[in-house]
């Protein structure tokens, strides 16, 4: 008998599907030699996307008037097709991540512009996660020690109070980590470019910088749920190895 | 004694989960934290269904999955994989090394239950 395919064994499993359209996208994208204008064509025909890409070009711009990069085939000469990725894979990511609060800890999160969000004025919780292979890169979660307890709490169903070890926390913190990076990496493989997950870290900081290495993808969001603000950056290069 | 399942993960807070999920349920659960300690629990505590991570250190879930196969005593022990691992490859390759569901994180505990309940008995525990 033979083996049976994806679609059959999701549906056997019921697994959700990647979306065609990402699947498209990030294939193309996947390929190292892919034609710049093919690319810019699908993205020109998603309004969502080519917004996305605009504003990522165009950091400083506080609105569009200011734009100096006004159009998509500039910004993705500007950004470099990693940026591509991460606008075709980043709505995947924040359902993604999303889904994983809602399903495990019953919390409702809204993605906002990550430039309303007041950022963290004292020490934080700062997990890191991050992949290699054919593509390399990080994702990092950002939040309050206050909101981490509060999400361990939930995730365990303990009150707050009741969280007397710090590794209780950082490790549900590293867990939801590992979760949200893994559905992305699945994303990443799907595209072609097959990673490894790597086991997620939890510090505590009060200082945050991300070095991006020419040719990578860098995308910032922020989700807001009542007491609760998490920031996170995803930074991925591609075609890193072979 | 209950069903005996074995859940091997690398993260302190699923394997919680997993325990809560099944405490109104006669279960006995023991738990490992990578693929290594799983084959050891595995051999010692034959339990009747293996709940397996993939991504974990030392050995993971994915190698371990290919040990238990080879070994003549406990490949027939049922395992669900518990994974956020949901790359088609990824799924393709683990499906051929035979396993009988896949349960893609985040997930509801109540699927959890509903998925090892098709595979092994699940009784109720008695309120006295």
């Amino acid at each position: 008998m033979p083996d049976p395919s994806y679609n059959e064994l999701a549906q056997l499993y019921g697994l959700d599907p990647v979306p065609e359209s990402v699947l498209r996208l990030t294939q193309l994208v996947a390929r190292q030699n892919a034609d710049l204008d093919e690319i810019a064509n699908i993205i020109s025909a998603d309004p969502a996307i080519s917004q996305r890409l605009l504003r990522t070009a165009n950091p400083r711009a506080a609105t569009e008037k200011d734009y100096e990069i006004t159009t998509v085939e500039d910004a993705l000469r500007h950004n470099g097709l990693g940026c591509v990725l991460l606008l075709a894979m980043g709505t995947p990511l924040s359902l993604a991540l999303m889904k994983t609060f809602k399903t495990m800890l019953g919390l409702k999160l809204d993605g906002v512009n990550p430039k309303t969000v007041r950022p963290f004025l004292s020490e934080y919780v700062l997990g890191t996660i991050n992949f290699s292979g054919k593509a390399t890169g990080w994702v990092y979660l950002r939040l309050s020690i206050e909101g981490a307890r509060l999400i361990a709490a939930r995730v365990l169903g303990v009150d707050p109070e009741e969280l007397k070890d710090r590794s209780e926390v950082d490790d549900a913190v590293g867990e939801l980590l590992n979760i949200v990076a893994g559905n992305f990496k699945s994303h990443l493989c799907d595209a072609g470019l097959d990673s490894t997950l790597h086991t997620p870290i939890v510090t505590r900081t009060t200082r945050f910088t991300i070095d991006t290495p020419q040719g990578a993808g860098l995308e910032h969001m922020a989700f807001t749920a009542p007491d609760l603000k998490l920031f996170v950056d995803v930074m991925v290069n591609p075609w890193t190895q072979g | 004694m209950g069903t005996r399942i074995l859940s091997v993960d690398d993260s302190h807070t699923i394997r919680l989960i997993v325990s809560r999920a099944f405490r109104d349920y006669d279960c006995q659960i023991c738990e490992a934290a990578n693929g290594e300690e799983g084959l050891a629990v595995a051999a010692r505590e034959k339990p009747d269904l293996i709940l397996l991570d993939v991504t974990m250190p030392v050995m993971d879930g994915v190698t371990m999955l290919t040990l238990l196969k080879a070994d003549p005593v406990l490949k027939s022990i049922p395992v669900i994989m518990l994974t956020a691992e949901s790359g088609r490859e990824n799924v393709l390759a683990i499906a051929r090394l035979g396993v009988r569901d896949y349960l893609v994180k985040p997930f509801k505990e109540e699927l959890l239950v509903q998925k090892v309940g098709h595979i092994v008995p699940l009784q109720k525990k008695v309120v006295a």
